[in-house]
């Protein structure tokens, strides 16, 4: 089942003088669980593409379906509920909530989506235990390893059961063994969750665990191939 | 969470934040103490005038007020007084004669109103017979037809005031811990009479050091005082037939209210013995004043007898007393120009704040926004995080200025050196500062809305952030 359709998307961003292509006629689809990185050098547009599914930004020409859902159809404010509702953002820099716990980072957006107490506490604990922190509910992010708070922010973007979640080079600041384990815990996740990841990643350890690889260069895609595990 | 996460956020930055609320806590407590203390002072001079000069009424004949004649008296005031002893409002009132005079001693004299009075109803209506000063004797009663209470100040004037270290003068001195050293040296003057306060501390001078005569001197002098009771006053009125006539009185007792112009143009005597030497066959009314049970009736009561004054015209304290009335209206003016001010500098020091913790917040920001909080959420929870931060300076404050205020309004704030000008002025020297349920009000009002007219600026810088760009800053 598709949960994300891109159709002739592109974005030109004009400043005064040139006109950058940052994304250049993508079409592309994601089935459900997929595991896909997308990969390129940087100024390919990996990270314009990601905030283009996410939602973040809009495409200059083209669609983006997720569910059946056209992206660019939707107002502002229905946008960021629907970004609330159907996708799960990991960001290269953690970006946890300093002043919160772990729990109550995964938390936020289950209250946000207003689930009641009892459901919100076992998913917590249900996801902080997946990403092997389930000792860690009461620690803040200052108290946490880098490693420790990119997998407080996966278990962030799966809370509320997103169609997929978007992870912008999520492994680009944590050391290798760090990055192995968060690896490790995303494929789990992918596999129990059914959750579609999608990547933007220099990191060959991300693309050597992925199932499909989507290379940009130049705003265009030049591959898109799916590999076996 | 939104009112967790607010409440957290604020105490990102300790120092700031605690800069913040001990701005607005140091607000709160010097706008408490300004207004309490013109509260204190307005409500002191209200409650004087009301009870030693004007009470809530007062009823005159119709071209009293604006001629003080003798035989202007009030129209048929028996059948008035039926009307206000009907009144329920009503908690006493008081007839009383007013005949110009001019009082003489052998040493001095001054003009004055001489106010015809029934003690015992008087006693009801003022508090004159509670400003007895130390030493002063007592307030005038109905068996001593010949006594005159008069005011320190007309004691001063008629020189029945003297000053003498006596014996028993020295040893309670020596009880208020004076050094010894002062009391061997002021030991000289010892039964020495002085007629005047200048000269009596002409005499102390070359005995003490500058700082004794301000740290001693006042204290040595008020003990000192000594009023010629009993002392003969010649009083000299118009009769009925505008003849002048004398009248001796004796002193009784000397009162002493906060304002010195209200007690230097008026004296007390009985009203029989006032209307015996006017020559008139009954008392003569000029004046009856009226106390209510409570202030905020007196319009309604004025509108009540004017309907059966006949002749007469009917007067509230606000126009026997217009500059009490003044500062009394003017309180809620006061209020707002003070607080203002004191919430506009608030204001600016919390938009500031706010701005700066939403610009290091801009990443944090951005992703919030990114993973699905909305506008409305955004702006609630800066909105909160001012309004909170503002509320913790306000509650301290509030506290804090409260207990002060309570402390100073047991103890009063001496204006010693300037006690001769306030009182001049009607104003008591000792002011009690004062804040009433209702200014704590119109205060957490006031914070409330400048929390939240001070939240709406870093709340939309907030909104404006896009969140692609947000999330790209470091």
């Amino acid at each position: 089942m598709k949960v994300l359709e891109l159709k002739n998307v592109n974005k030109i961003y004009n400043s005064s003088e040139i006109k950058v292509h940052a994304v250049n006629n993508v079409t592309l689809d994601f089935e459900e669980a997929e595991f896909a990185a997308i990969v390129g050098p940087s100024g390919s547009g990996k990270t314009t593409l990601l905030n283009l599914i996410g939602g973040l930004d809009m495409p200059s020409s083209g669609e983006i379906i997720v569910g059946g859902t056209i992206l660019s159809e939707l107002k502002p404010s229905q946008l960021i509920d629907f970004r609330l509702h159907n996708i799960g953002f990991v960001f290269q820099s953690f970006n946890l909530i300093p002043v919160l716990t772990a729990r109550e980072n995964v938390e936020l957006i289950m209250v946000l989506q207003k689930w009641p107490e009892n459901k919100r506490n076992l998913r917590t604990i249900e996801l902080l235990n997946a990403v092997g922190l389930g000792d860690r509910l009461n620690s803040r992010p200052a108290r946490l390893s880098g490693g420790e708070q990119q997998r407080v922010a996966v278990a962030r973007a799966l809370a509320s059961k997103p169609k997929f979640v978007l992870a912008d080079e999520p492994t680009a600041n944590l050391d290798s063994k760090s990055a192995a384990t968060l690896l490790e815990i995303m494929v789990n996740l992918n596999r129990e969750e059914n959750v579609t990841f999608i990547f933007s990643t220099h990191d060959p350890r991300v693309v050597k665990m992925a199932r499909r690889i989507i290379i940009l260069e130049d705003g265009k895609i030049v591959s898109d191939e799916k590999q076996c595990q | 969470m939104i009112w967790t996460l607010a409440w957290k956020n604020i105490w990102r930055n300790k120092k700031r934040s605690l800069v913040v609320i001990f701005a607005v806590t140091l607000g709160i407590i010097s706008g408490m103490f300004l207004i309490g203390f013109v509260e204190g002072w307005s409500r002191q001079r209200l409650h004087d005038a009301i009870y030693n000069e004007v009470s809530h009424l007062q009823i005159h004949n119709s071209e009293y007020p604006g001629n003080e004649e003798t035989d202007l008296t009030v129209i048929n005031p028996v059948r008035l007084v039926l009307h206000i002893d009907s009144l329920k409002e009503l908690r006493s009132w008081a007839k009383r004669t007013r005949i110009v005079a001019m009082a003489n001693t052998p040493w001095g004299n001054t003009g004055l109103t001489l106010f015809g009075i029934d003690p015992e109803r008087e006693k009801l209506l003022t508090e004159i017979h509670d400003r007895i000063v130390p030493g002063g004797g007592r307030y005038i009663d109905s068996g001593n037809p010949s006594g005159i209470l008069i005011s320190d100040k007309t004691a001063d004037l008629l020189r029945l005031k003297h000053y003498i270290l006596t014996d028993s003068v020295m040893e309670e001195l020596r009880h208020e811990k004076i050094p010894v050293s002062v009391l061997e040296r002021i030991n000289q003057l010892r039964n020495v009479r002085f007629r005047s306060l200048k000269d009596f501390r002409e005499g102390l001078m070359p005995l003490l050091t500058g700082k004794e005569t301000a740290r001693y001197g006042f204290l040595i002098s008020g003990k000192a005082l000594n009023y010629r009771l009993r002392n003969r006053v010649q009083v000299t009125i118009s009769d009925i037939d505008g003849n002048p006539v004398q009248g001796i009185f004796r002193v009784c007792g000397v009162f002493k209210t906060a304002n010195t112009g209200f007690d230097q143009s008026a004296a007390f005597v009985n009203a029989a013995e006032l209307a015996r030497q006017y020559g008139s066959g009954e008392i003569p009314v000029h004046e009856i004043a009226i106390l209510l049970n409570d202030i905020d009736d007196a319009d309604m009561v004025k509108n009540t007898l004017n309907a059966v004054a006949g002749g007469n015209s009917v007067m509230t304290w606000k126009e026997l007393a217009p500059e009490a009335a003044l500062m009394n209206e003017f309180m809620f003016a006061y209020y707002l120009v003070f607080i203002g001010i004191i919430m506009l500098a608030l204001a600016f020091g919390i938009i500031n704040t706010m701005l700066m913790a939403v610009l290091e917040r801009t990443k944090e920001l951005g992703m919030l926004m990114a993973i699905g909080m909305n506008r409305r959420r955004i702006f609630t929870m800066i909105m909160l995080e001012t309004i909170f931060l503002t509320f913790v300076g306000a509650a301290a404050g509030t506290v804090a200025g409260l207990a002060l205020i309570a402390v100073l309004g047991k103890t009063g704030i001496h204006l010693g050196s300037w006690r001769e000008g306030f009182e001049a002025i009607g104003f008591a020297a000792t002011v009690y500062p004062f804040v009433t349920p209702a200014f704590i009000v119109f205060t957490v009002i006031m914070v409330t809305v400048t929390a939240v007219i001070s939240s709406i600026w870093p709340a939309r810088k907030a909104l404006k952030l896009n969140p692609v760009e947000a999330l790209r800053t470091e």
